[in-house]
């Protein structure tokens, strides 16, 4: 096999992504902790203008023989994990240049390297390009998810640690798992083709395989019963991390999900049983443990465990309409819960607290941020004129389709005790006063920059949802149609 | 192609959108431009009734804008007569809502900014012909209460009796804030069920298009129509205050700001009615005629029941919440009865229930902030301090409970006679007993706060209403008086489109 040019142009993006980490590894040799948070704005900038950059670039096309293969799909998920990097080291510079001053670069590089990890991934049609890309993404995160621990065992980031270890020892069984469970389908199927296993015949082994990459990937997206990690990894880690961390990953998990299950496999139907228990478990369980929760970071942390399993729902049926449905609930849980997260860190950094008493009166502290919430709460919830509203009507819809009548009526109603717990927090923040020593907030020029974007999302594509659904559906034919050779 | 319907529409979201760009400190011109964006649409409305012909009926005014195309979802608006007149209620309600609250004195610009998004919301519900348009126009509407009862509510002291007293303190029973949440969350499980009857509606006409018309023209098979009715009567229901699933409007329209309770009795819980009879009924004949007796059934319940729950309450805003709920029963039980003139009745209900229940709740408004107090037992001979709003509430209770000559009589006239002449000729007699209920509590409770011995001295020194108040309870006042002994006025819309519907109905019912 042999290089050419051509097989360069569908990774531009991609080899982009490394030259910026290099850039970065020598600015930070160069200028070192004299950059300040300055190393931080300019990994952002970086990202943001490769998303810019993906507009403009033709990236379709195989490369290396096929291995990976660049389309409207692959160009889809490289815009979100780029747009939610960017989002995230806007959101994280103030924090990580105030808590860890000399070690500010090493914190973007490694969100860096994850986004590289998470770029290669959709693109990959050979197992062992997804396998080594997928675990590119995942080994920054345990680092990360460290990152608060500070020295004194009182302090903020006391749960770090803990938060990291779970993290970490989930993340390295459920690699094993989903490795165990491929081994055995490349063994039937002889080759590490994803488009060639559909040739082979299905058996019980052939079925084991598949179930046990559901299992290990449910591990790395969240979906009850394979949950218990999230919670206590959000509530201990540090809170720009979070927003990143709570969609990024979750999305690569689903890119590799359709990858393996429905492309590959094409095994949909097959696990129906096992995919619908996943999502109806995750849809229950998450939204009904969030109404008990008393801090904001492990309410989101469970309600985002119920919208894995919406998002699981649109999975199930495997068809183009519905994987597409699923992409533009990507989209907006991207900009809806890195937004939210985002807040929560500034109610963090000023109370040293994410309960929601901590959040009472914000609107009296600033009214911009409560609005800015309110609006991101609205969308998770799936309130009209804001994004979320679409993406869960669209999901709905898709499962409506697909036959699955009564989860719809049944996620329907537990939407309204979504609702509830969201607007536990809103009720804090207009109609409860705010503590007497709490002064007014005020947001660094990142985080501003951050929010603004999540929100201007947020309510533009709750408007005008078409662009989204057309990148969407785009995404979702090149992909989800069935490779030749299909049985 | 005209832009009156959009023009109505936008004008009080328009105003919501300056009204974030004037400050705070500015309370006259905040008030200014929220009477604006209310003006603008009830002149929008009273111009679109002008245009309205009543000869060629069916839809007119069209407008239609892509919104969503590959699924199908446009902004079509267009107006039948049965949304004439209803434009005209909201129009008429949303302006003496904001003129009765000019005395707000708690973040007025944020209150002027939900309320006037929520009003926007309900006209756009009356227009829109795109099923999924008018369930997002459906959702604005009910929305915003919860902010606007949370933060602008008033609470009422906890009952600290009765073997349930530790849950009520609990849980918080009278606060304003459990009454919004409460509200919200048994509304959004309403809207849970019509967002399922709605797919099931959507897919089953070939997933191509929510146009009403396109949904209406499709005949759909017994199942769908079987499960689908009650999913769409439980739904849309809910807000229309279906019994038992009413238990929201007491609280909810007690812990309400004055022009909230208006505006939520008024115009709100006659959004209900009209998605279960334009979008249940219609579009489903054939579960509309199987369930009619259940929805007839429960309806006369709600009579009778809301009456009676009225007759026991000693807190003046429940006792009209209650009414509501007995009042919002008529209007079901004329839709219930599939006879021209049940529904003609039904919708001149709605109308005139809207316009008496805002004329309600704005003298109750105006009594709680003069006296403070919403217990009857404390109040009594107000009459001799406030002899305007006296009069105002006599002339609301009398066309409450149906006194010819008022606009009350009207619609409880027709409906009783669409009782009469429908299959369950029954329904009539204890519809007519919830009105002879009606005119106990009415009565007893004008005597008891207008009439009799006082007022105490504590209350002696209240004043009548004043200034823009004066103007909300004359444009009520009159209009009940002017559709009473002129119902033509808006019955010959109601009734130009009430048969082309019928029609529909029992047409497509027949096996």
């Amino acid at each position: 096999m042999t290089l050419g040019w051509a097989d360069f142009a569908p990774l531009a993006i991609d080899l982009a992504l490394v030259a910026a980490i290099l850039i970065v590894l020598i600015g930070d040799l160069a200028g070192g902790p004299r950059a300040g948070r300055g190393i931080g704005y300019l990994c952002g900038i970086l990202l943001l203008g490769l998303f810019a950059g993906s507009f403009f670039l033709d990236l379709s096309g195989p490369s290396m023989g096929g291995t990976y293969v660049g389309d409207a799909w692959s160009t889809f998920f490289k815009r979100l994990f780029l747009a939610a990097g960017a989002l995230a080291i806007f959101g994280s510079a103030d924090h990580v240049a105030r808590h860890t001053p000399t070690r500010q670069s090493e914190y973007h590089l490694l969100i860096l390297f994850s986004v590289l990890g998470m770029s290669l991934l959709p693109g990959a049609r050979d197992l062992l390009l997804l396998v080594v890309a997928f675990e590119l993404m995942g080994l920054p995160l345990f680092v990360l998810a460290a990152w608060a621990k500070t020295d004194d065992p009182r302090g903020v980031g006391r749960h770090a640690p803990e938060a990291a270890l779970k993290l970490y020892l989930v993340g390295a069984a459920s690699t094993a798992i989903t490795l165990f469970g491929l081994s055995l389908i490349v063994g039937l199927s002889g080759t590490t083709n994803i488009d060639a296993w559909i040739r082979t015949a299905p058996s019980p082994l052939w079925f084991a395989g598949g179930f046990l990459v559901l299992a290990g990937m449910g591990f790395k997206i969240g979906a009850v019963p394979f949950h218990f990690w999230v919670p206590d990894t959000y509530q201990g880690s540090s809170t720009p991390f979070v927003a990143f961390l709570s969609v990024a990953p979750k999305l690569a998990g689903f890119a590799a999900l359709i990858a393996i299950i429905h492309r590959g496999l094409g095994a949909g139907l097959l696990h129906r049983p096992t995919l619908v228990t996943l999502a109806v478990a995750s849809i229950l369980l998450g939204n009904l443990l969030a109404v008990a929760q008393t801090d904001v970071k492990r309410l989101l942390a469970f309600s985002g465990i119920g919208h894995i399993g919406f998002m699981l729902l649109a999975f199930l049926p495997g068809t183009t309409e519905s994987i597409q449905m699923l992409l533009f609930y990507g989209g907006a849980y991207v900009v809806t819960n890195i937004g939210a997260f985002l807040i929560v860190e500034q109610v963090e950094d000023a109370a040293g607290g994410s309960s929601i008493d901590d959040f009472a009166g914000l609107v009296y502290r600033s009214p911009s941020l409560a609005t800015a919430m309110l609006l991101f709460l609205l969308s998770l919830a799936g309130i009209p004129f804001v994004v979320g509203f679409w993406a869960k009507l669209y999901v709905f819809l898709a499962a409506w389709e697909a036959g699955l009548q009564w989860i719809v009526v049944l996620g329907a109603i537990v939407s309204v005790v979504g609702l509830f717990y969201y607007l536990q927090i809103a009720r804090a923040m207009f109609m409860r006063k705010p503590a007497a020593e709490a002064p007014p907030l005020g947001s660094s020029l990142g985080m501003t920059f951050a929010i603004s974007l999540c929100l201007a999302a947020v309510v533009v594509l709750g408007a005008f949802p078409a662009p989204l659904l057309g990148e969407a559906e785009a995404a979702a034919k090149a992909f989800v149609a069935k490779p030749t050779g299909a049985r | 192609m005209t832009h009156w319907l959009s023009l109505i529409v936008a004008a009080p979201a328009v105003a919501a959108l300056l009204l974030i760009a004037v400050p705070a400190s500015a309370r006259l011109l905040v008030r200014w431009v929220s009477l604006a964006g209310a003006l603008v649409s009830l002149f929008g409305s009273i111009e679109v009734a002008r245009q309205y012909d009543t000869v060629a009926g069916g839809l007119q005014l069209v407008e239609s804008y892509p919104v969503v195309p590959s699924l199908g979802i446009h902004l079509t608006l267009a107006v039948d007569g049965w949304g004439v007149s209803l434009l005209l209620l909201t129009g008429i309600i949303i302006v003496a809502g904001v003129m009765a609250t000019w005395t707000l004195k708690d973040r007025e610009k944020e209150f002027y900014i939900f309320l006037l998004v929520l009003v926007a919301g309900v006209f756009g519900v009356f227009v829109s012909q795109d099923l999924f348009i008018f369930f997002l126009f459906y959702e604005i509407a009910v929305l915003p209460m919860y902010l606007l009862i949370g933060i602008w509510g008033s609470s009422q002291a906890v009952t600290e009796a009765g073997p349930f007293r530790y849950v009520w303190k609990v849980l918080d029973i009278g606060g304003k804030q459990y009454a919004a949440m409460k509200l919200t969350l048994m509304l959004l499980v309403g809207s849970a069920f019509i967002l399922a009857a709605m797919f099931g509606l959507y897919v089953a006409a070939g997933s191509s298009s929510f146009d009403l018309a396109h949904l209406g023209s499709v005949k759909y098979d017994r199942t769908l129509q079987l499960w689908a009715f009650p999913f769409l009567w439980l739904g849309f229901g809910s807000l229309a205050g279906v019994f038992p699933f009413h238990t929201w409007s007491p609280d909810g329209h007690a812990s309400a700001p004055t022009a909230v309770s208006m505006l939520h009795a008024g115009v709100l819980m006659k959004l209900g009615a009209f998605g279960i009879m334009r979008v249940g009924m219609v579009l489903l004949p054939e579960g509309a005629l199987t369930w009619a007796p259940l929805v007839g059934g429960v309806a006369v319940v709600n009579i009778v029941y809301g009456a009676l729950s009225a007759m026991s309450q000693k807190d003046l805003k429940y006792i009209i919440a209650y009414s509501s709920v007995s009042h919002m029963g008529i209007v079901l039980l004329g839709a219930a009865t599939l006879t021209p003139n049940g529904w003609n009745g039904a919708v001149y209900q709605m109308f005139a229930h809207g316009i008496m229940t805002g004329l309600f709740f704005a003298l109750v408004g105006l009594v709680y902030e003069r006296a403070h107090t919403r217990l009857i037992g404390k109040m009594g001979g107000f009459a001799r301090v406030m002899p305007g709003v006296a009069v105002f509430f006599t002339l609301a209770g009398l066309s409450s409970l149906g006194l010819p000559g008022t606009a009350g009589f009207v619609a409880e006239l027709l409906v009783f006679l669409g009782a009469y002449q429908s299959a369950h000729s029954w329904w009539a007699i204890p519809a007519i007993l919830g009105a002879f209920i009606t005119a106990v509590y009415v009565l007893r409770a004008v005597r008891a706060i207008f009439w009799g011995k006082g007022p105490s001295r504590e209350f002696s020194e209240l004043s009548d209403a004043r200034g823009t108040e004066w103007a909300a309870l004359w444009i009520l006042g009159l209009s009940l008086i002017a559709f009473g002994v002129w119902p033509d006025l808006i019955l010959v819309f109601i009734d130009r489109t009430t048969p082309d519907y019928l029609l529909l109905v029992l047409a497509g019912g027949a096996p």
